[in-house]
């Protein structure tokens, strides 16, 4: 298969996982404050798994994988505060209000859009690695997909929008991944920029936006156990391919 | 004129430890410092010591990946069973709240119990080799130092001397030059075991932070700057890894 349709196919199924983040929502209308504090804290081990598995190939200077990531943590601060997206109070689904279902769909279609960049990044690097990479970003989309469909649900909306809805808000992660692939096919040297960028705003994703969310949601105890035991399964697996 | 390895690990060990009196400095010139600021540097805390785990752990999957995650989820049952020994007591920063003698024993004990990890960290590292190990000793280091201003604030307005924070501060840490040393001879004797060993620091400490230092650092400074400034020592602490 073409590399360019590998990329096309599981950045796809990663996106595409995203559906099954709306199976909860078939047996309750809404979700407890617990599970959105679980469902962020997976997603988050999972998240640095990935940006582990990314900064541990050495692709170059120093220097500007340290600005690549700079550049990531700044975008990602930067979105943070012009998508207000602290106002969001995810953990408590009794206080939903109607605005929160847009914000929360364009702050994660923001998400998908970097989540793309590391999925291209890691094809780019090691399909293999690109390969499961896009994985963990599937299982980590249906957490997040639970979140943003039981705020969209509230509203109320029909099941069938709100799965079309959280498919929708990673078709970036699709767009982004092919994008940037095709980009380093054409400038290999942006390589370690690219690759410093997708590690610096994925951990800065995970350590402004899911963690502080998970905690609210849930004990400290319980957000760390899984946490750490998504992060240990990506390093065992990540470990066992590369 | 060759040292003992063994030797050398208690040093640096001790070097490390005496690190954490650092924190008592700032006390010097003032009897209080901002819960912010303490938050800000128990966030650069975690990003080094997550850091370092993302090192540790590429050296362990180096030598066996399996042995390396049996060892990150003994590190894990570790800090949960200290947790479980010492109690799930809350200890706050910098602010007069419980009973005062209780909360300082408290604060040094929670520290102390902590540092028996981090001196697993150091001796396993030098398993993996004295580069990851110089390393791992200098994040450690580092990251004392806001655990020596944490155990300071919470000291110091009590009426505790510069000196006694800075003697407290060390005390916490003296487990790490005392765990280094059997950890370093048990991976260099028994080779099989040093992925487990790597394992035990890298899970530990991740755990640690996610347990600890990171929900105490986002409840004391809320807002982005706080998750900005892991994400930075994170990076900064990857890069410094990959490219000494």
């Amino acid at each position: 298969m073409h590399p360019t349709l590998t990329v096309l196919l599981y950045s796809t199924l990663a996106a595409g996982m995203a559906g099954l983040g709306v199976l909860p929502l078939l047996r309750r209308e809404r979700v407890p404050g617990a599970w959105i504090g679980w469902a962020y804290a997976l997603a988050s081990g999972g998240m640095l798994g990935a940006a582990y598995l990314l900064s541990a190939v050495n692709s170059g200077s120093p220097v500007a994988m340290a600005t690549g990531a700079s550049l990531g943590v700044l975008f990602i601060l930067f979105t943070h505060r012009a998508t207000r997206a602290s106002l969001v109070d995810r953990h408590r689904p009794d206080r939903y209000e109607p605005g929160d279902g847009y914000r929360s769909a364009l702050i994660d279609t923001l998400h998908s859009a970097s989540e793309g960049v590391a999925i291209g990044v890691a094809m780019a690097l090691d399909l293999r690695l690109g390969i499961f990479l896009a994985m963990v970003m599937g299982v980590h989309n249906i957490p997040e997909a639970t979140v943003l469909g039981a705020i969209v649900r509230d509203w109320p909306t029909r099941l069938g929008t709100v799965t079309g809805l959280v498919l929708a808000v990673n078709i970036a992660q699709v767009l982004l991944a092919v994008a940037t692939f095709a980009v380093l096919g054409a400038a290999p040297a942006a390589l370690v920029w690219l690759q410093g960028y997708a590690v610096g705003a994925l951990l800065t994703l995970v350590l402004v936006e899911l963690l502080p969310d998970a905690y609210r949601g849930a004990g400290a105890t319980s957000i760390a156990l899984v946490a750490s035991v998504a992060l240990s399964l990506v390093v065992l697996f990540g470990g066992a391919i590369r | 004129m060759t040292y003992h390895p063994a030797l050398i690990v208690f040093v640096l060990g001790l070097a490390t430890a005496l690190a954490t009196g650092l924190g008592a400095l700032p006390f010097a010139f003032t009897r209080s410092v901002s819960p912010r600021i303490v938050a800000w540097s128990g966030a650069l805390a975690a990003g080094l010591m997550l850091g370092a785990s993302f090192g540790l752990l590429q050296q362990g999957v180096h030598h066996g990946a399996w042995q390396t995650i049996v060892g990150a989820n003994l590190g894990v049952a570790f800090i949960l069973a200290t947790r479980y020994v010492i109690g799930d007591h809350e200890v706050t920063f910098g602010r007069q709240t419980g009973e005062t003698a209780k909360q300082m024993l408290l604060i040094v004990v929670v520290m102390t119990v902590h540092s028996f990890a981090e001196g697993v960290a150091i001796g396993a590292s030098f398993g993996g080799g004295r580069e990851l190990a110089l390393v791992i000793t200098t994040a450690i280091a580092v990251h004392n130092i806001p655990e020596g201003i944490a155990i300071s604030a919470v000291l110091r307005p009590r009426g505790t001397s510069v000196l006694g924070c800075a003697g407290w501060s060390v005390f916490s840490s003296l487990p790490q030059p005392l765990m280094a040393v059997p950890a370093y001879l048990f991976v260099e004797t028994v080779k099989p075991a040093l992925p487990y060993g790597i394992g035990f620091a890298a899970g530990a400490m991740v755990f640690m932070v996610l347990l600890e230092l990171l929900p105490e650092a986002y409840e004391e400074a809320p807002g982005p700057a706080t998750g900005a400034i892991t994400a930075l020592a994170l990076i900064a602490m990857v890069l410094f890894q990959q490219y000494l």
